[in-house]
């Protein structure tokens, strides 16, 4: 059985099935977004190759720099808002222990498990100026205007803070999970040397928890650039375009705008920012892990 | 040996495995397809057959596939649609029609993949040129012969939008006219009188305010209403705007003080409190909520809403008091107030390679005989067609229906294709995302209309 598995033709044909779906659903889409994003096909009728014309006009374009922006500021949110926030509340829950640890773990995780187009809807109503939740909390405390969440100014921290609230049971369930691998024999000397709740957190959860934050940072980043579903059914990009991010304005400018070559031009650019990303956060982590 | 032998089957078997694998995947798409697949290469040798004899019903299966933007097929309408195919196969043993429904966004997504690999026979087009234009240039619709058409009772150029350089391509399906809606009860208890003048309007919104209720529901989260309502405005200002605006879609320019004069009244009146708190991201059915809720005492939409008045959803105190008025004269305009934002958008076409194209355009014809669309369009409550209907008055009709109807006899002008759908599908998205800028106060006329420019290069 061991030669076997030492066969060429058996690993060809073992590794094949997901080469091909690789190929197939990755790679030659990938191949023909680079193709079409240098012509000016709009979906139907012919693509007239038009070079670089796509990437010229991307640079100028205000709306897919302000789509970036919020991508930055969604993943700033996330590191600096969620995550900490989604630490500290592992970590309690961790202490808690019994009955109330499986509630709170369960309470939390409830907005991961409702779907995406539900949970806008929920937020939208709750937003609403005239009849939504917020205002109406307001008006119990004897506030008389209507507060505009969606305003020009207000509107991508009302959209920040949806996409935060959403999130945030599943970077908790991981970091609880990371929590849950530390062993309790360190809390434990630690407590018998005298350790307060302070020294325990800072000297022994978090830097054990350190490959754990790092897989969760990286998913927060990628998930802020990639960031569609959401916000397509809170806001669909508006007003204007201050809550648009770079999936949505791609969905818009090849399948509503029908210029499919700019929308593949966006789709390349895209691909090589979560590249350059991703291969950015490894250095990042890597020279850590040498320290 | 044994070993290798072993090696050779499980490989084998691996790749038997996967090639069912395949094949079920295939088997599975093909099914799906099957209905329509064979169906329609039965089809071929029926319209061959159809078109070598006479089209006397020879009783050779015919299968004509319908690709519609109505996916509710038990209202409105979808329903209307729906009605008329199913007599229209009762009444042709021999044909059968298939129906594909998506709505409009999903429709028009799928419509672009149609045309590069063939066409439904029977289609729902947009006779504007944001949707028309790249169809047309693709050429996957088919002429049809303008003269056909002479006693189907077409109001007079209610065809225009769907043709190119001549050549009729499609026919349209409903007139659509921007109106108000308004809660004559809420009026009238109120002692607030339909606007006459513009200036009425806006003081007229600051008593409602007053009172604590939304003047005018606006669904400004999608753009195009807000577009719509630019187009009113221009019609307003200067009677018959279409030229002057296809004139600044083909140069990328739009300095014409009428562009400006329009913008700025509409940041304006956004400005002054007409429109609910946070218009500018909420969506239709919210915006229509506040006013059948009876939270807004307006509300600015198509006259395709007049359906509203039998719609058992709604309150019975608010359904039974909406009326209509249009857009009110604004001071220095030209235009008297039966010159209306109107247009004909919806239709049908032809695909030009279909396979059973001449028994397409027969049911075409035949949903388009004036008895047919839009007596049932009248009957079902949907709203104005493109066909003179006044032939069909039932006795039953709401008030609300009647008074929609008095508007379109007596308008003197329509304003043909909002501002929004006359240029390119990219334009289309830059008016109806900068519009809310605009509106919202977040950027001035002359920078919205700067953008309107740019976006026509």
């Amino acid at each position: 059985m061991k030669k076997l598995y030492s066969n060429k033709w058996v690993i060809f044909s073992l590794v094949l099935p997901g080469i091909l779906v690789f190929v197939f659903a990755i790679l030659a889409p990938i191949c023909l977004s680079v193709y079409y994003g240098f012509t000016d096909y709009s979906g139907m009728g012919e693509a007239n190759f038009i070079g670089l014309e796509n990437y010229k006009n991307l640079m100028h374009d205000s709306s897919f720099g302000r789509a970036l922006l919020n991508s930055l500021l969604l993943a700033i949110g996330f590191i600096c808002i969620q995550h900490p926030l989604a630490i500290v509340t592992a970590a309690v829950l961790d202490k808690l222990g019994g009955r109330a640890e499986g509630f709170f773990r369960c309470v939390y995780f409830i907005p991961n498990v409702i779907s995406v187009a539900v949970i806008a809807y929920l937020w939208k109503f709750i937003y609403n100026p005239d009849f939504g939740l917020l205002n109406n909390i307001l008006k119990a405390f004897g506030y008389e205007g209507k507060i505009n969440w969606f305003s020009p100014q207000m509107a991508i921290w009302s959209v920040l803070i949806v996409l935060i609230w959403h999130g945030f049971g599943w970077g908790m369930l991981i970091y609880y999970t990371g929590i849950k691998n530390i062993d309790p024999v360190l809390y434990e000397a630690a407590s018998i040397d005298g350790a307060d709740w302070k020294t325990t957190f800072f000297r022994i959860t978090l830097p054990l928890m350190k490959p754990v934050i790092q897989i969760n940072v990286t998913m927060a980043i990628i998930s802020a650039l990639k960031q569609m579903e959401t916000v397509y059914l809170l806001t669909g990009g508006g007003p204007g375009d201050t809550t648009q991010f770079a999936a949505n304005y791609l969905y818009q400018q090849a399948f509503k705008a029908f210029k499919y070559g700019y929308g593949n031009a966006i789709g390349v650019v895209f691909i090589l920012i979560c590249i350059l990303v991703t291969v950015g956060l490894n250095k990042i982590f890597q020279n850590k892990d040498i320290d | 040996m044994k070993k290798k032998l072993m090696a050779s089957i499980l490989a084998a078997a691996m790749a038997v495995s996967m090639m069912t694998g395949c094949g079920d995947t295939k088997d599975a798409t093909a099914d799906a397809a099957a209905d329509t697949k064979t169906e329609s290469a039965g089809a071929t040798e029926a319209a061959d057959a159809a078109n070598a004899a006479d089209d006397s019903a020879s009783g050779e299966e015919v299968t004509i596939k319908l690709f519609s933007n109505l996916p509710d097929r038990k209202n409105g309408q979808g329903l209307v649609e729906q009605t008329l195919i199913d007599e229209y196969m009762l009444e042709n043993p021999n044909v059968t029609i298939e129906v594909e429904a998506l709505d409009e966004e999903s429709y028009k997504t799928k419509f672009k993949a149609y045309a590069m690999d063939g066409m439904p026979d029977v289609v729902s087009i947009w006779g504007q040129p944001s949707f028309l234009d790249e169809v047309l240039d693709a050429g996957v619709l088919a002429e049809l012969n303008e003269s056909d058409y002479a006693d189907y009772s077409f109001v007079s150029g209610s065809l225009e939008g769907f043709k190119k350089d001549g050549k009729l391509y499609g026919l349209p399906r409903n007139t659509d006219i921007m109106v108000f809606y308004y809660n004559e009860k809420m009026f009238t208890d109120n002692g607030w009188e339909v606007p006459q003048t513009y200036d009425d309007l806006l003081a007229l919104a600051d008593e409602i305010n007053a009172a604590g209720i939304v003047p005018v529901a606006m669904d400004g989260g999608d753009g195009w209403v807000l577009a719509c309502y630019m187009q009113d405005l221009m019609v307003r200002l200067a009677q018959t705007p279409s030229d002057k605006i296809a004139n600044a879609i083909a140069n990328g320019d739009f300095s014409d003080p009428l562009f400006t004069e329009a913008s700025q009244l509409l940041a304006d009146t956004a400005a002054a409190g007409v429109f609910q708190t946070g218009f500018d991201s909420q969506d239709y059915g919210t915006a229509q909520n506040l006013f059948t809720n009876g939270q807004a005492a307006m509300f600015y939409m198509g006259s395709w809403e007049t359906s509203m008045a039998l719609n058992e959803d709604i309150p019975e105190d608010v359904r039974n008091n909406i009326r209509v008025f249009v857009m009110p004269a604004v001071e220095g305009g030209s235009a008297t107030a039966t010159d209306l934002a109107a247009w004909n958008g919806g239709g049908y076409g032809v695909s030009a390679d279909s396979e059973v194209k001449d028994e397409a355009i027969k049911f075409l014809n035949f949903m388009y005989q004036p008895d047919k669309l839009s007596k049932y369009g009248w009957e079902f409550g949907v709203g104005l067609s493109a066909q003179d209907q006044t032939s069909y008055l039932t006795g039953d009709e709401t008030e609300l229906q009647l008074q929609v109807m008095d508007l379109l006899k007596n308008a003197t002008n329509i304003s043909g294709t909002p501002i929004n759908d006359c240029g390119s599908s990219s334009f289309k998205t830059t008016i109806e995302t900068e519009i809310q800028s605009l509106a919202n106060g977040s950027e001035t006329a002359e920078d919205f209309l700067a953008a309107l420019g740019e976006a026509c290069k």
